[in-house]
């Protein structure tokens, strides 16, 4: 069975106070780190929303000496892809770069972390892009539909609200909202790394150590705990298009759930990617319903959520919708069959190798995989953990997740017969 | 950004052939790029087997994966008269079975063993792949080679699947108000019959005439083996895969295939400008678009400078466009855009996002002033070097995703350009002069085709696209 063999060794390293877990490979010349804090959107103040996703952009708008064009073009001179993001509960930072570039990548991380310049005409320009990128997130059914559903079932907490801002938002985020979220952010403690590809354990260590030594001592402040999602029904939104845009979903469970796995293979029977699920199947392959549905584990604050999408012609929502409902009390009742349990097991076993050979995504899936709590030899075990499972267990935990009469659906169009 | 940058930014999973250490620490940056570019990138070998298919193999052991990669040299501009989103209906009924393999049954088996399949239709190729774990290749090779032989389209499957595409068009074109103003400018600047000016997934009404003898006669004449590249990447060896060729590919025989004819660019845009209101607009876009060289058509000399020219004019900060009107507050983006490896003519492109308040005419009179500089006076040496240089700079990371190198190599082989362009694309950029980028721009943003077109919030009732 492919993948069954399939290991992957990871060291830990020690620097600076902290611990990054490490792939090592030195195939070709190609260094990738990553980085996160908890955070991010979750910490920016009620009306700023969006301060923390400015703060993150405006890390490589110029730093230190270095104005922004300045430190693009060093960044680009060396082909060294540096990033920092704020998502919905996390600040993250992290580069891929050519290993004979690894001094600059860290040089220039680095100043962006401790100097960052913000500013004015760096803020302004940011701004207009965020605020732009909001405005266009409302031009769609999609846009509107996923803004929604996750408004409706967190009213009243950071999960609910769009975490890169909205246009009001994003208005009135000053320079010193902007330092303040830096300085609540970055910190020394709490830091999750994650690296891969061709770097030894001791110039990782020099790496952690100039990255992240200087940083203030500290931990970023702890997160609001979410509150259980709130079943909502059916809303929806009117916008004149051809076709409406479902997000739909549930509440999940905690990742530290023991039966995570047994939850994520009823799902990729029930959602999964490619053409082969129940919903793919009933809503593609069999009526030709939409051009593709599936859902998914959305991971926050340390709880996943059921969410997923489908688009289609509003004249056939209600029956999207019908088939979508029937699908998930036929799973929440009966559970997978034993060849599907089977077929799924060997997908997320032998998908293995194929999440692990692109150097960043490596690093990203170290970093999630520590966010997650998850033990240094989780992917070792997972092979065997799997091929455990029973029809049984699963069934047990598709009648426990799946509620059909908690799934809530959010539709943005001109639905017929709502 | 070019058709390399994208595949660089976009780097997916690992197919890197185990190179020696590739770089030499003790040279300088500058250095290395050099002794970079005086060997291939990818070290592929390439083979053509007797009915007329083409093989490339690009190793790599980083990984016990491999990716198969199947290009017909057949995409969106072949779709015949009245028949656009033919090529791309096609690919999908290519899922519906062929001889030995049930409808559905590919997928399935593919993610039975943990694999991802998919496959896409460009304007240049359609294309078909699976990422599997080493020792599945033959499982898929297998698979594909039976449809390559003969799909079996069947006919009760065509209305479902057309009702698959709508939805698909819906989903990407009609419902996103930004997608159809594009759509529509392409077809004001090249006509909505002509081969660019079509959208790949088809004019609605065009799906809806597509028959079943349709897609047989395309399959005949375009997915013939000599029409065809085959690459494999990964933790594949030679022997074995010339093995596996013999055995599932070389028995389909050869036939004759018809050969890509695309006309020329029209003489003058049916609409040289193109104003569009759209209530669901909340953010005015304005594009401006020039019929370009390739590396196929007209001089492949201007193709590269073209590439050199669309960095430094709009390729991120630093670049002239993002000075004059990003940094200046009069745009929230400014960028160039241009593809150089595409069959027939080429686009060159530049848009812009003007900040809330900004007119879109101050906007437009900014975008003119610094063509108009740029014409008159040429780009400096600085920003020559500059352009190659981080144009050139991450060529390596490429060799980081598995999916990245068979696509850069099947998309190149497929339009007609050698296995040794893709190999040493970064020595070929290298040898752009100041002369040829400043003949480039000022053959292709003078007086040649173009058309400007305005996307803006407004009262209008959203217009369907279709045949004009």
């Amino acid at each position: 069975m492919s993948g069954r063999g399939f290991t992957l060794p990871i060291q830990e390293v020690r620097a600076a106070g902290l611990t990054a877990w490490l792939v090592e490979d030195h195939a070709i010349p190609v260094v990738a780190l990553s980085w996160s804090w908890r955070g991010g959107a979750a910490l920016d103040p009620e009306g700023q929303e969006g301060t923390a996703g400015m703060a993150a952009a405006l890390l490589t708008e110029g730093a230190g000496p270095l104005g922004a064009v300045a430190f693009a073009d060093a960044l680009r001179d060396a082909a060294i892809g540096l990033t920092f993001s704020a998502g919905r509960d996390s600040f993250d930072g992290g580069f891929r770069t050519l290993a004979d570039a690894l001094p600059e990548a860290v040089r220039l991380a680095r100043l962006a972390m401790a100097e960052p310049r913000l500013d004015e005409d760096a803020v302004e320009r940011v701004r207009a892009r965020a605020m732009a990128a909001a405005r266009r997130t409302l031009e769609t059914p999609r846009g509107q539909a996923g803004r929604a559903f996750w408004a409706h079932a967190f009213p009243a907490h950071p999960a609910g609200r769009q975490s890169g801002g909205t246009e009001e938002s994003l208005a009135g985020v000053t320079i010193p909202a902007l330092r303040a979220a830096l300085d609540r952010q970055i910190h020394r403690e709490g830091l999750l790394i994650g690296a891969a590809g061709a770097i030894t354990p001791a110039r990782l260590a020099e790496a952690m150590e100039a990255l992240f030594a200087p940083l203030p001592p500290g931990a970023p402040p702890a997160l609001p705990p979410l509150p259980p999602f709130r079943p909502f029904g059916q809303e929806v939104i009117g916008l004149a298009s051809p076709q409406s845009a479902v997000v739909f979903g549930q509440d999940g469970l905690p990742v530290r759930d023991p039966e995570w796995e047994a939850a994520q293979v009823a799902l990729r029977v029930l959602a999964g990617g490619g053409f082969t699920s129940r919903l793919m199947q009933a809503v593609r392959e069999r009526r030709g319903l939409a051009y593709g549905i599936g859902a998914g584990l959305s991971v926050l604050f340390g709880h996943a959520v059921i969410a997923g999408s489908v688009a289609t012609e509003n004249a056939r929502v209600a029956e999207t919708l019908a088939v979508l409902r029937e699908e998930w009390a036929l799973m929440a009742a009966n559970g997978p069959s034993e060849a599907e349990l089977a077929d799924a097991v060997a997908f997320l076993t032998g998908s293995m190798p194929l999440q692990f050979s692109d150097s960043r995504r490596i690093a990203d899936t170290l970093v999630a995989m520590r966010q997650n709590g998850r033990p240094l030899d989780w992917l070792e075990g997972r092979a065997a953990r799997l091929a455990a499972l029973t029809r049984g267990r699963v069934a047990a935990v598709s009648a426990r997740l799946l509620r059909p009469e908690t799934l809530s659906a959010v539709v943005a169009g001109q639905p017929v017969g709502l | 950004m070019t058709r390399r940058t994208a595949l660089r930014t976009a780097a997916a999973l690992p197919a890197a052939l185990a190179m020696p250490a590739i770089a030499d620490p003790a040279l300088a940056p500058d250095r290395q790029a050099e002794a970079l570019a005086e060997r291939p990138l990818f070290g592929a070998l390439a083979w053509t087997e007797a009915n007329g298919l083409r093989v490339v193999l690009a190793e790599s052991r980083r990984v016990p994966v491999a990716a198969q990669y199947l290009f017909y040299a057949a995409g969106g501009g072949e779709d015949p008269p009245g028949r656009s989103g033919l090529a791309h209906f096609l690919e999908h009924m290519m899922f519906k079975g062929s001889r030995n393999v049930p409808p559905g049954a590919f997928s399935l088996a593919v993610a039975r063993e943990g694999g991802q399949d998919n496959a896409f239709t460009s304007r240049d190729v359609t294309a078909y792949h699976q990422h599997v774990e080493a020792s599945r290749l033959p499982l898929v090779m297998r698979m594909e080679a039976d449809r390559f032989a003969a799909p079996l389209i069947p006919e009760d499957q065509v209305e479902p699947e057309r009702a698959v595409v709508l939805e698909e068009r819906r989903q990407r074109t009609d419902s996103n108000p930004r997608a159809r103003f594009v759509e529509a400018f392409d077809a004001a600047l090249w006509g909505p019959q002509h081969w660019r000016g079509r959208p790949i997934i088809g004019w609605e009404e065009e799906i809806r005439a597509i028959t079943r003898e349709d897609m047989l006669a395309f399959f005949e004449q375009r997915y013939a083996p000599a029409n065809a590249v085959l690459v494999v990447a990964g933790d594949v060896r030679e022997a074995e895969l010339r093995r596996l060729v013999e055995q599932f590919y070389a028995p389909v025989p050869a036939r004759p295939h018809r050969a890509r004819d695309r006309a020329p660019p029209p003489a003058a845009p049916l609409e040289p400008r193109l104003v569009r209101e759209d209530p669901l607009v909340r953010e005015a876009l304005l594009l401006r678009s020039f019929a370009a060289p390739s590396l196929t058509w007209g001089d492949p000399d201007q193709a590269w400078a073209l590439e050199v020219l669309a960095h430094l004019l709009g390729g991120g900060p630093g670049s002239r466009m993002h000075a004059a009107l990003v940094e200046t507050g009069l745009a929230t983006t400014a960028a160039c855009s241009y593809h150089g490896e595409v069959a027939g003519a080429a686009t060159f492109a530049l848009s812009a996002t003007p900040r809330p308040g900004v007119a879109p005419d101050r906007l437009e009179a900014a975008l003119d002033a610094v063509l108009e500089r740029l014409l008159q006076e040429g780009p400096t040496a600085a920003e020559l070097s500059r352009a190659v240089r981080q144009i050139t700079a991450g060529a390596v990371l490429t060799l980081d995703s598995i999916g990245a190198v068979p696509r850069l190599i099947g998309s190149a082989l497929a339009i007609g350009l050698p296995l040794e362009l893709v190999e040493f694309w970064p020595r070929r950029l290298r040898e752009v002069t100041l002369p040829q980028v400043t003949e480039a721009g000022r053959a292709v943003l003078g007086n040649g085709l173009h058309a400007t077109g305005w996307l803006l919030p407004g009262p209008a009732a959203p217009q369907r696209g279709g045949p004009a």
